[in-house]
């Protein structure tokens, strides 16, 4: 109908306009947006019916696009900022026309935001507000007077940018950096801003106007003519652009308003509006949030790189002496930042395209801007066999090792591509997204950053919040190198579709440092590094680490100090740079926890080390070959995870075929046992199974000696399913007639004093006296007791050397029942008439027992007990 | 209505989790708490710094149930997250008053 209003037009056109834009051409709908809302404000301003009566000859006026409307960058539900701009004072009946103009595009869902102002107000407040001066700086003329447009921007120029320049670039340096620490929050890592985030669309604006105050620059193109950035750079530019566009277009739409944050609720709608599917590169939001990482990334660097060479220009420009420091011939550093001296010294020295960064990495000094784009232009110098010429990779190594973590210069590497030029593995982990709250970094940035926490363990304040990462990495130091390759590559397997990164990363690094030339040792560290990377943060979240078990497990694995303690640091470098949720106090103290576990058992050889590994694994296919005629291979599988590595480390196979059996026949018996004729039959072995609980080895040892049966030694294990056993050896009862009664009786004994029907330290007291008295106490030795709680982590270990005497085992194993005390593993050695004992215990609450008091009064309880029997000769 | 509340083992957490989605539970709140009871904390000591781990981290959750669910959850959660030693943790059982769904205004059992 031809009598309908251009804002019902209007509605009709731009809703085609945006479903069709969306569907085909993205990229340039932000221009027609714009464009068709340009022919809007001319159609309403020819048929104004208020304008004629502004008597325009007098008090012209124009209409100005301002701010992303002015730039031609108009996305679906972006503000329309206008500017009614009058040569003089604002016309009493400005209101009108803003009704005539305005009002129309509001009720069709428009969100208009309008000024009308002199063109000295306008330049009165554009010269104290940041945001009008910017919104100026992109302002656009639509219709109206043009001479008054020009006159306004001349103006602008003369009047407000030259004679500021330099404010003008610190102010807007300053609120560029007052927006990218709010925005820059993790949080925004994985829910972008495409508007204001770090690398978001804000961080162009900001090069722009930067280039705007400083020179003519009109238009995006101009920014190359300028040489603001290269012609490449400015590819890359539109690009990045054109794809945050489409983004922020999608997003819009999508949620309804102006919404700019691509939360987690519209990222899968975008990503399949986009195209994505699901394929081998990961989930379709995972590869359009490595597409928008990959372009904001891109985009932070540039506005990075921007501030930093607009500002030292600056500097040097007010400055008249500037320093000029030679670092060689071909390298030199000039007002803060390195420079090649020539093309023409790369072509004839590819690996000054290193050398610059190693310069870097030793001074602090970043590269300017010409000499990074030198180093994109010849990056097609350095192949694979670059890290192989001379001083290549010894440049790269002192880069990967550089203490100092003020300039991140492996960032700066793999900005500017030379990283996956030296190492191109690293090109499948660039930008890779993993979609979760975890983590937080794209795989090649995590990385990074892994290396940097690494480094910062050498910082001097670390030892104040991470003392033991601060020692650690000293402790290390010779090894340093190779717990820096392994933070650099650790997540390289990530780049391939595989259920095990971890493993298909050793591999991939594996060839890598293979390629490098570096000897097989070194290159075996690495590999486990990453191969094992997760180990610990996996074991200590995931499994109970107070089963001393869990750590010998781990302890197994790593073998070797130097590995551990790499291993640990590599953890907490990993943990720290994935994000907040993965790392904090909480889950440093579990890890610190079995760290120090594991690094026990690791130091004291005694349940981990190459040699214990082998054997065990040897033991248990000796006990699986045995033991195939008698048990099912699921049961005894079944029973094998119950035994400990001590156990299983002491307790040679006849004896585990031993217990195997009895607690097969053990049922809902509290215990049985198995007497056999040693070989020279002087002896006799007693083996036990019982259901564990405290005070049962005290009671065995009583009834044995109550039967007149002497213990020569002894051996006490316990299965995780509480199941004690024990191996004595003992002399048999005098009278060898009725042994067999005698073992009858025992049995009876000892299933009375299970249920506490023998009053067992009365009985043996009585059957003492029968005894012959033992020498007087000056022949003797004292006994000693030794309390250890440092050798395990898991055990308190009470070491008892005394005088042989016949009860003498019932009584310390009795004063330890009395103390409240399990014992868990014990070996009974006797030397002619010496004996040493070892008891690893806990309380009754499975805890160590390693208060100085409760030390203090084991010694003292075991020694009171032993002197008083002593004293009476052996008769308590 | 009551809260049940229980402290339990971090590595347990999966466990716990699975059990009460069996019972039907829909929600419930996970923090990583640290703390100390009868499992008391200890100190390790490396180059003669010490380090103490005097508050042992654990998993706190919450959940709210009808009376009628009370015993069955607190049955659910100890049998999943019983490993028979120490530090296997508390249960705690308060009395809740009145329970809201912000979004909906909805109150009571129909807010659970």
């Amino acid at each position: 109908m031809a009598d309908e209003h251009p804002a019902i037009l209007l509605k009709k056109k731009r809703k085609r306009l945006i479903t069709e834009g969306l569907k085909t051409n993205c990229a340039e709908l932000i221009r027609l947006l714009s464009d068709m809302l340009d022919a809007y404000f001319c159609e309403v301003y020819e048929k104004s019916i208020v304008g004629p009566t502004m008597r325009i000859e007098r008090n012209p006026y124009a209409v100005l696009a301002l701010g992303g409307y002015g730039r031609r960058e108009e996305c679906v539900q972006s503000d329309v900022d206008l500017l009614f701009l009058f040569d003089r004072k604002v016309p009493e009946n400005g209101e009108a026309l803003i009704r005539e103009i305005i009002y129309p595009l509001w009720d069709i869902g428009v969100t208009v935001g309008h000024a009308t102002r002199s063109i000295d107000e306008s330049l009165e407040l554009a010269s104290t507000d940041l945001d009008t001066f910017t919104a100026m700086l992109d302002s656009r003329l639509i219709c109206g007077m043009s001479p008054l447009f020009s006159t306004f921007m001349e103006r602008f120029r003369r009047e407000i940018i030259l004679p500021n320049q330099d404010r003008w670039i610190e102010t807007i340096i300053q609120s560029c950096r007052e927006r990218r620490a709010r925005f820059g929050d993790s949080a925004y890592l994985l829910e972008p801003n495409i508007k204001e985030g770090v690398g978001s669309l804000r961080d162009y604006h900001t090069i722009r106007w930067m280039a705007m105050i400083l020179s003519e620059v009109r238009d995006i193109r101009d920014l190359e003519y300028y040489g603001y950035v290269s012609s490449r750079e400015y590819g890359r530019l539109m690009d990045a652009l054109s794809w945050l566009w489409v983004v922020r277009n999608h997003l819009h739409d999508i949620a309804g308003r102006k919404c700019d944050r691509l939360y987690f609720e519209y990222q899968p709608r975008v990503a399949r509006r986009l195209g994505f599917i699901e394929g081998k590169n990961g989930q379709p939001v995972e590869q359009m949030l490595g597409k928008i990482h990959s372009a904001m990334e891109w985009l932070n660097q540039l506005v990075q790189i921007g501030i930093r060479e607009i500002h030292a220009n600056r500097a040097a420009a007010r400055s008249s002496r500037s320093v000029t420091k030679s670092t060689s011939s071909d390298i030199y550093a000039d007002r803060g930042t390195l420079h090649f001296s020539s093309s023409e010294a790369i072509v004839r020295h590819p690996v000054l395209l290193i050398r610059i960064f190693e310069e870097s990495a030793r001074q602090g000094l970043p590269l300017c801007i010409d000499a990074r784009r030198l180093v994109q232009e010849f990056l097609y110098l350095a192949n694979e066999a670059f890290l192989r010429m001379p001083g290549a990779l010894k440049a790269f190594e002192s880069i990967l090792m550089a203490s100092r973590t003020d300039v991140n210069v492996l960032e700066e590497m793999a900005s500017s591509g030379m990283l996956e030029r030296l190492i191109p593995e690293f090109a499948s982990i660039r930008d890779r997204i993993q979609y979760d709250r975890y983590h937080l970094f794209s795989v090649d940035a995590h990385s990074l950053k892994t290396v940097q926490a690494i480094k910062s363990f050498g910082a001097e304040q670390t030892m104040e919040w991470c003392s033991l990462c601060a020692e650690l990495y000293r402790d290390i130091s010779p090894h340093r190198k190779w717990l820096l390759w392994a933070a650099l590559l650790h997540d390289i397997g990530k780049g391939l579709q595989s259920d095990n990164h971890s493993i298909k990363g050793a591999e991939i690094a594996r060839n890598i440092l293979n390629r490098l030339g570096y000897r097989k040792r070194d290159i075996d560290t690495v590999a486990f590094l990453i191969e094992h990377h997760l180990l610990l943060i996996k074991t200590a979240t995931r499994r109970d680490i107070n089963d001393e078990e869990v750590a010998v497990t781990c302890a197994r694995i790593v073998n070797n100090t130097e590995r551990l303690k790499m291993l640990y640091l590599l953890t907490v470098a990993d943990s720290m740079s994935t994000g907040p949720k993965a790392w904090n106090e909480w889950t440093a103290a579990l890890l610190r926890d079995l760290f120090f576990k594991v690094l026990n058992i690791v130091e004291r050889k005694e349940l981990a080390g190459y040699q214990v590994v082998r054997d065990m694994a040897r033991k248990k296919a000796q006990l699986f070959d045995a033991a195939t005629e008698r048990i099912e291979r699921d049961e005894l599988e079944r029973i094998y995870g119950w035994m400990s590595p001590r156990y299983l480390l002491y307790a040679d196979i006849p004896q585990i075929l031993e217990h195997i059996d009895l607690y097969r026949s053990l049922a809902s018996r509290p215990f049985i046992w198995r007497i056999q004729t040693d070989e020279d039959t002087s002896t006799r072995t007693v083996t036990i199974c019982a259901r564990d609980r405290p005070g049962l080895f005290s009671k065995i040892a009583g009834v044995l000696t109550l039967n007149g049966m002497n213990i020569l030694n002894a051996q006490v294990f316990t299965w995780r399913n509480n199941t004690a056993l024990d191996i004595f050896h003992v002399s048999p009862p005098v009278d060898a007639y009725f042994e067999e009664e005698r073992w009858m009786r025992a049995e009876r004994d000892l299933n009375a004093a299970l249920q506490e029907q023998l009053d067992l330290p009365a009985a043996i007291t009585e059957k003492m006296i029968s005894y012959p008295s033992l020498p007087i106490p000056g022949d003797r030795r004292p006994p000693r007791v030794q309390v250890d709680n440092t050798e395990s982590s898991f055990f308190t270990i009470i070491e008892v050397f005394s005088d042989d005497f016949p009860g003498l085992l019932f009584w310390v194993t009795d004063a330890i029942f009395r103390l409240r005390l399990d014992i868990w593993l014990a070996k009974i050695s006797t030397k002619v008439d010496q004996i040493l004992d070892v008891f690893y215990v806990r309380d009754f609450d499975g805890q160590k027992v390693d208060a100085p008091e409760q030390v203090e009064e084991i010694q003292k309880t075991i020694l009171d007990t032993l002197d008083r029997i002593m004293k009476k000769g052996g008769k308590p | 209505m009551k809260k049940i509340e229980a402290i339990i083992k971090p590595f347990k957490l999966d466990d716990v989790k699975e059990a009460l989605n069996e019972l039907g539970i829909q929600g419930m709140t996970v923090s990583e708490v640290k703390g100390y009871g009868r499992q008391k904390g200890h100190k390790e000591i490396y180059r003669g710094a010490e380090y103490i781990v005097d508050f042992i981290p654990k998993i706190k959750i919450e959940v709210v149930v009808e009376d009628g669910m009370v015993e069955q959850t607190i049955d659910r959660i100890c049998t999943a997250a019983k490993t028979g030693k120490l530090g296997d943790g508390k249960i705690f059982v308060v009395p809740i008053e009145q329970v809201i769904r912000v979004r909906t205004g909805e109150r009571g059992k129909d807010a659970i």
